[in-house]
């Protein structure tokens, strides 16, 4: 094992040719997603109205690899392959034994792991003929990614932003502008449902379950109009896939793999993306003792205290129901910086693997995430977003555990994001003016007890 | 600092456990209503702390500062003033300009905003007041935040105490009183009385009670007694006791419910089971309900949950409730400007029983997690 290398590079031919799809791999198939009006399974005529039908069919599919289109790997090749990063100065600092990798996904021009799907959504609208798409989004990582992508392809773009982070971050509506995407922020009064929050609350921060409701809305009622979503469905846990499959190869570069995967965990894309390849490798037995971590905010507990039940995936009902873990479609979480987290649902497959116990998820609240952003920027030199902080603070958590134990394990864990827009939280940080939110489960819980369940 | 004042407001407080919202002018109805002389203690458990720190007392006879000295076990002091048998405000005062002539450096004292305003018409800014709190109104920022802290202010005064003894900052700081008779008829009218000098450490000296009145601040209470009516009414089986302040009201009111603004009130199904209650009330509640929750506000900056204007739930009913089943409710704005919450509800062990963090929900479905001053009664 080489343990001065600090960077792990694979060369531009090396970028996966196909993706991984861990739906092949569970033991039994997922819950279909269910029609919100007939309460049927969909069927692939269903979303046409939305989706192009390769996503449909990628989405439906039982096939464990598929074929990245190389219009779409020669897109990946402005970053891609990213680099993986072993942490040497972190482990220094934590004086730990751990052998700590990092997957950095900010050097992709959006900054994030989020342009893995958003070019290849573009892509597929495109040779469908859809002339624009419209989106949602929370912390605007997705939405620079969409308007990034859609420009490659020619296409117009759509962009819902939640409305605290418009406020917090306008910069991310800058980016999406030089791209030559519109970003509205979110609720509007451009869509039925947008009006509809807005007239219960008009000083509502929004959520991005009412700024997905207004994207799909706006491209169910334009022909030429698609809609994408950047997190949660099937599609998109696929094709991030590809940071996984990267890591591991980088990983066996150096002789190495994981005894633990940790991502952050908002609709959960970027950490299906780190660990579905290795959770595929605990599913199928070839590493049955990978310990996969989901980190998630305190106040948006969505794997930690959320039911597991069918929810929508929006605040309107527009959506088809998913099997997942949520807080309830109409919970507006409170206003985190890490915008992006701030889902009151999540991946049905993330959300079937932490219910099989493939998966452990843990939460952390904002002052403790803030401080980890702080330790990696002060050792490994990067600052990171607040969402990937919360993947951070779960890889210190366990490298300390590692420090206690002695034992030196290898932990990966996917840095998903630089912060070059979130300076004015990192302000909020050191002013001392970060609030830690909770989620009060047991009151919520009684609060609901007399409400109509929904999905069963 | 050495020569120090010490004087006790044997009747503060009394007005407070049989729900009289304070004692001035209300001596013989509190007694009539059964309440018994509690400040003595309070004093007790900061002397007894310090009671090896090197300090020369200059005090009253009596249960206003010679008693207390003598049950925890200081010796070498100075009477200066002889004390009545039952004491008033005019007592106060002649004693602290006893202390002044006396020469001290600083007056420690245990009493509630009435004594401060006392000490404050003699000893003006002339030396530094610190207050053990006792009564049943504690506004002014110069108590400490229980009589733990007091001594621990104290002793890092002290070269014989303090581990390395600290120069402790000495501010100076707003002495309120409220108007009582508008307090009783609902109505929360403080006002500054003047500006002392009091020793200041944070999280152990409480800053002065802020009323915020924002227009956040309506759509926050909105937010919050929405999300806990919700909760009442999913809870049939469970009696509410909501606290006093304007919070709390607004959840009565989101049950259709008028809520007395500074009595504590009991409903159970969004139905009105009594109001204003006191300790016994309570406690005859406690007897007859199966699960009881209790849903109370902070004192805005000053931090406050338990134990200022809260005495009628004394630790008997807390300790019935059950520390899970208090529900701690404040605006954002409210705990943006309250960095530590902290418990004083005469009883250290249940105050030490919240623990480090306390969750406080914030808005709708929403809580914010806030630290907890560290109990040193």
């Amino acid at each position: 094992m080489d343990l001065m290398k600090t960077k792990i590079l694979l060369d531009e031919e090396e970028i996966p040719r196909r993706w991984y799809n861990i739906m092949a791999d569970l033991p039994s198939p997922l819950d279909p997603p269910l029609h919100p009006q007939t309460g049927k399974p969909v069927v692939p005529d269903d979303l046409s109205a939305i989706f192009p039908m390769d996503l449909i069919r990628q989405e439906m599919s039982p096939e464990r690899f598929i074929d990245i289109p190389e219009d779409v790997r020669d897109v990946l090749r402005l970053w891609r392959p990213s680099p993986l990063y072993r942490a040497n100065r972190l482990e220094k600092f934590l004086k730990t034994p751990a052998r700590i990798y990092y997957k950095y996904e900010g050097v992709s021009p959006p900054g994030s792991h989020k342009p893995n799907t958003a070019v290849a959504q573009a892509y597929y609208n495109m040779k469908e003929g859809k002339e624009r798409i419209a989106t949602e989004t929370g912390a605007g990582q997705w939405g620079s990614a969409l308007a990034f992508a859609t420009q490659i392809f020619d296409l117009e773009c759509t962009v819902y932003m939640v409305r605290s982070s418009y406020a917090q971050k306008p910069y991310r509506k800058s980016m999406m502008q030089v791209w030559g995407a519109e970003c509205i922020p979110s609720p509007s009064t451009k869509t039925r449902s947008g009006r509809a929050v807005l007239e219960k609350d008009p000083e509502t921060t929004g959520s991005l379950g009412i700024a997905i409701s207004e994207a799909v809305e706006d491209a169910a009622s334009h022909p030429n109009t698609n809609y994408s979503l950047g997190s949660v469905l099937n599609h998109v846990c696929i094709h991030q896939s590809i940071t996984g499959l990267e890591s591991r190869e980088q990983m066996a570069q150096v002789d190495d793999y994981p005894d633990i995967v940790i991502g952050c965990v908002g609709g959960g894309s970027n950490f299906a993306g780190i660990s579905f390849p290795f959770a595929g490798d605990k599913l199928t037995g070839k590493h049955p003792d990978v310990e996969i971590i989901g980190a998630e905010p305190a106040s948006c507990p969505t794997l930690t205290r959320g039911l597991y039940t069918y929810d929508f995936g929006d605040v309107a009902g527009l959506t088809p129901l998913l099997k997942m873990f949520t807080l309830g479609h109409d919970f507006v979480p409170p206003s985190i910086h890490a915008g992006g987290l701030r889902y009151h649902g999540d991946s049905p497959i993330v959300s079937r693997l932490v219910h099989d116990g493939v998966i452990r998820a843990v939460s952390y609240h904002q002052s403790e995430v803030f401080d980890a952003g702080q330790i990696f920027a002060r050792t490994e030199g990067i600052i990171i977003a607040p969402e990937t902080s919360h993947a951070v603070r779960a890889a210190i958590d366990e490298a300390i555990k590692c420090r206690q134990t002695g034992e030196a394990k290898s932990i990966l864990f996917n840095c998903s994001g630089h912060g070059h827009f979130d300076m004015s939280a990192y302000d909020a940080f050191y002013a001392g003016q970060l609030v830690d939110y909770e989620y009060p489960e047991q009151l919520i819980r009684d609060s609901l007890s007399r409400l109509p369940k929904i999905g069963q | 600092m050495k020569r120090i004042g010490f004087l006790v407001n044997p009747v503060a407080g009394m007005g407070g456990t049989v729900g009289l919202k304070g004692t001035d002018g209300l001596y013989d109805e509190a007694v009539k209503r059964g309440a018994n002389p509690g400040s003595w203690r309070r004093a007790l458990a900061t002397m007894s702390r310090i009671h090896d720190c090197g300090f020369h007392f200059v005090t009253c006879s009596g249960p206003m500062g010679e008693d207390i000295l003598v049950k925890a076990g200081i010796p070498g002091y100075d009477v200066v003033y002889r004390a009545p048998a039952r004491s008033f405000s005019s007592d106060t005062r002649a004693a602290c300009q006893g202390f002044l002539e006396a020469g001290v450096e600083m007056i420690l004292f245990c009493g509630g905003d009435g004594t401060a305003r006392d000490l404050f018409d003699v000893v003006l800014g002339k030396i530094p007041i610190l207050g053990i709190p006792a009564g049943v109104k504690m506004y002014s920022s110069v108590f400490a935040v229980s009589p733990g802290a007091a001594a621990d202010v104290m002793k890092s005064l002290s070269p014989a105490c303090g581990v390395s003894p600290k120069r402790i900052p000495i501010r100076e700081t707003e002495v309120v009183d409220v108007d009582e008779e508008a307090y009783r008829h609902g109505e929360l009218k403080t006002r500054l009385y003047g500006f002392a000098k009091s020793p200041y450490l944070p999280g152990l000296v409480q800053s002065t009670k802020q009323v915020f009145e924002e227009r956040d601040e309506e759509r926050a209470k909105e937010a919050i007694s929405r999300f806990l009516a919700e909760v009442v009414r999913g809870t049939p089986e469970i009696l509410y006791i909501l606290g006093p302040g304007t919070t709390t009201g607004s959840i009565a009111q989101q049950c259709g419910i008028k809520k007395t603004l500074l009595g504590f009130d009991a409903m159970k199904e969004c139905r009105l089971v009594g109001t204003d209650l006191n300790e016994k009330d309570m406690l005859g509640l406690l007897d007859r309900e199966e699960k009881v929750r209790l849903v109370v506000s902070i004192i805005g900056a000053q931090g406050s949950v338990l134990g200022r204007g809260t005495q009628q739930v004394s630790p008997a009913v807390l300790k019935r409730i059950g520390v899970d089943n208090i529900i701690i409710i404040a605006t954002p704005h409210k705990l943006q400007e309250t960095p530590v919450l902290f418990f004083d509800t005469g009883d250290p062990d249940l105050d030490g029983s919240f623990g480090d963090f306390v969750s406080v929900i914030s808005g709708y479905r929403v809580a914010q997690r806030k630290p907890v001053a560290r109990n040193r009664t």
